[in-house]
């Protein structure tokens, strides 16, 4: 049978495909992805949009866990002075109670406690990055004013509702309490309570049961604090949750779209290799034919 | 005297056939190189032999033609297969530069998508932040920009695409012409019996360059051939040919005519059909896929705004235009309602603090809002579908150059020119003209013999 006597364009041909590996083999090294374009694989392609979709949500949920976190260490820490605040309010009225002070020193007593409303009344208008934290949703105005005509001392101007975030693709928690929940709870109103023992101290009746109301006040603060601490624990594991997430993701990513460098430096050695071969080939592909032998 | 006259008439036939034999070898190797061309080959035929009674004396040689070598099955397959390669090859083109519109990276649908709903979820921390309004503003803005983006792009290489399809037009049509023209100068040789090699040769050649265009199929007729296209619209037919034509549609697109029919549809081979198939099938598919996300997207973002209240407690308006009712174009017109980021409608109960619509807005993000699909996992898909279409494309483009090189191997196995048999073939002719010469030599001395003998 006649063969080819023209075997160059299949080296040629040979050529341009190790050529096409060779550079292949360089995009990914210098990359580091194994996928460039779709068309290098499509499946991983699609999958990698996806991870890219999900790592950014994760990050974006870390962000968020932040500025809430940040938000609810603010309020925690501002019910704690409010705490510590009430029980300077109890002593206050403890001692007010006692019957060998004179009036003069239970205007005094009443002048402290006054200054203590004020104190809270400042605590519960605790602002965190240009909102009022205690506002419920009103958070663009400031939710307690001090009013002597209201029967509480102060009046209210927030609502009672709550904010929820999202902070993970199936987790979502409320990141505030209203102060018509905590400082303005029927039955435990802390501006109240603190209104009430000003009035008996001034009229020198019924501290006893004045003290007791802010007694409850105080009960009524430290347990919604709970709330508090909870979201934050919460948060906490959220975050290394998300943090993990992120991790797994990152390894993900790299398992569908990273390349395998010990295979492709292996490619592009055999690929160098046959190169080299194809080349050498055609360099002695046809340096003689018959007519060189015709004397 | 008769006989000896008779054998150097026959001595000379040998000169003449081996002069005319080497003349074959000489074009050969002097065609060694060239595209398509089909080594010739020497026919000698024994001339008629010369009776004299009772004797039957052979009367030399006759170079009766120089062939050349060629197997039309195979060149028709060759043909077939340059139609496929053309193809996949115009297809393979295109929509490697698709594909780079849906590449991972800063300023991609994907990322835009993300980044959208994640400035929505940084406001839903902060709902009356002007600054995380803003930037919710800002992410809805490069999110309808990478949509504009990738359909302009996808737009412009349609047009650019159209504008390959006239050429392609414009070169079958002067191939047509000069197969055309060759026609009529092969059938001039051939009815007086001469062979047209060189001409045929050339003929596969435009023929090949045809197919790499166009389906074409060969049919051969009296001494000549006609070509069709593979629906049966003629391209030529004997020495004349039939010219397409162009002209746009009411979009711009540009159909192809032949005598009057559009026949754009019924190209599915040949770099014009891949052509046709990117431009008519491929592109429009990725950008409907773009318009149903963009749309879906637009709608639902849109749906959730005006269900809720504004930073001054306003209902919400929309935030981006309204796409088209029909979906189409909706990508490329994609847009942004509002600047006044005090206008993102975050809040659910009117109050700037409330944060309720924000995250029923976040929510979109993991909704089945296209086709049952999260707008990232429908995104994904497009990606999928474009790798997909594109991989597959290159695939059978590299199959298809695989075949047709075996095809080329084999042609060339038959028809390629050989220099070692060309110069043995030339060492023949040599010798054997040498030997004629001798001949020749030996006639005149047997003669000079019988002239001598007369004078003595």
């Amino acid at each position: 049978m006649r063969v080819n006597p023209n075997p160059l364009p299949d080296l040629i041909s040979a050529i341009q495909q190790t050529q096409q590996q060779i550079n292949t083999d360089l995009q990914q090294i210098s990359s580091g992805q194994s996928v460039s374009v779709p068309s290098d694989d499509p499946a991983a392609a699609a999958m990698l949009v996806r991870n890219a979709g999900q790592t950014a949500a994760a990050d974006q949920y870390l962000r968020s866990v932040d500025s809430v976190q940040g938000e609810m260490q603010n309020a925690d820490s501002t019910l704690n002075s409010v705490v510590t605040t009430l029980q300077r309010a109890i002593s206050l009225g403890v001692e007010g109670a006692n019957g060998t002070l004179n009036d003069s020193d239970r205007a005094s007593i009443a002048a402290e406690v006054q200054g203590i409303q004020t104190q809270l009344v400042s605590l519960a208008n605790l602002s965190y990055q240009g909102s009022y934290v205690f506002a419920g949703t009103a958070t663009q105005t400031a939710p307690y004013v001090l009013d002597s005509s209201s029967p509480s001392g102060v009046n209210y101007l927030g609502n009672s509702s709550s904010n929820t975030i999202t902070v993970g693709d199936h987790f979502s928690l409320q990141t505030n309490l209203p102060g018509s929940q905590l400082f303005s709870s029927a039955g435990s109103d802390v501006f109240q309570a603190v209104q009430d023992l000003i009035t008996s101290l001034q009229a020198g009746t019924n501290i006893d049961s004045a003290v007791t109301e802010i007694s409850s006040a105080y009960q009524h603060i430290n347990a919604q604090r709970v709330f508090y601490g909870n979201a934050m624990n919460q948060l906490n594991s959220q975050q290394s949750f998300l943090n993990t997430e992120t991790t797994q993701l990152a390894q993900q990513q790299d398992t569908i779209g990273g390349a395998d460098l010990t295979k492709v430096i292996s490619n592009l050695e055999s690929a160098q290799t046959s190169r080299q071969a194809t080349l050498e080939a055609m360099a002695q592909t046809q340096q003689t034919n018959l007519f060189n032998y015709i004397k | 005297m008769s006989s000896l006259n008779a054998s150097l008439a026959t001595a000379l036939s040998g000169l003449t056939a081996e002069q005319g034999a080497l003349q074959a070898t000489t074009n050969n190797v002097a065609n060694a190189n060239t595209p398509g061309y089909s080594r010739e080959v020497p026919v000698f035929v024994a001339s008629a032999p010369i009776i004299v009674d009772p004797l039957t004396l052979g009367s030399g040689v006759t170079l009766q033609s120089i062939e050349s070598v060629r197997d039309p099955i195979l060149e028709s397959r060759i043909q077939q297969e340059t139609q496929t390669q053309g193809q996949w090859t115009a297809l393979a083109s295109a929509l490697s530069q698709t594909q780079v519109n849906f590449t991972s990276g800063s300023g991609d649908i994907g990322s835009a998508i993300s980044n959208f709903f994640n400035s929505i979820n940084q406001l839903s921390t902060s709902p009356a932040d002007l600054s995380l309004r803003q930037g919710v503003v800002t992410a809805a803005d490069n999110l309808a920009t990478s949509f504009n983006v990738a359909a302009n792009n996808l737009a412009e290489q349609r047009t650019s695409l159209n504008g390959s399809v006239e050429q392609s037009v414009e070169q079958i049509n002067q191939l047509t012409q000069q197969i055309a023209k060759l026609n009529g100068q092969i059938s001039n040789l051939q009815n007086v019996g001469e062979d047209a090699g060189t001409f045929l040769d050339q003929r596969t050649q435009l023929i090949d360059q045809l197919s790499s265009l166009v389906d074409v199929s060969v049919i051969p007729t009296d001494n000549t051939i006609s070509l069709t296209t593979a629906n049966g619209t003629a391209l030529v037919a004997g020495q004349q040919s039939f010219q397409l034509s162009t002209q746009p549609d009411a979009s711009g697109v540009q159909h192809i005519f032949a005598q009057g029919n559009d026949i754009t549809d019924t190209m599915v081979s040949g770099q014009l059909g891949g052509l046709i198939q990117a431009r008519d099938q491929e592109i429009p598919g990725i950008q409907a896929q773009l318009d149903t996300l963009a749309a879906g997207l637009a709608n639902a973002v849109n749906q959730v705004q005006t269900g809720g209240y504004d930073l001054n407690g306003n209902p919400g308006t929309n935030l981006f235009n309204a796409p088209p009712a029909s979906g189409t174009g909706a990508a490329a017109s994609l847009s942004v309602a509002i600047t006044d980021p005090s206008l993102i409608a975050a809040s659910s109960d009117g109050t700037p603090g409330s944060n309720g619509n924000a995250e029923a807005m976040f929510a979109l993000s993991t909704q089945g809002l296209i086709q049952g699909q999260s707008p990232t996992d429908y995104y994904s898909g497009v990606v999928f579908n474009v790798g997909n279409a594109s991989a597959n494309a290159n695939a059978e483009q590299s199959a298809s150059a695989q075949v047709l090189q075996q095809l080329n191997d084999q042609r060339s196995s038959v028809s390629g020119v050989s220099l070692d048999q060309e110069a043995a073939n030339m060492m023949r002719y040599q010798q054997a003209y040498s030997a004629s010469a001798q001949v020749i030599t030996t006639i005149n001395e047997m003669m000079q013999t019988v002239i001598n003998m007369k004078t003595s």
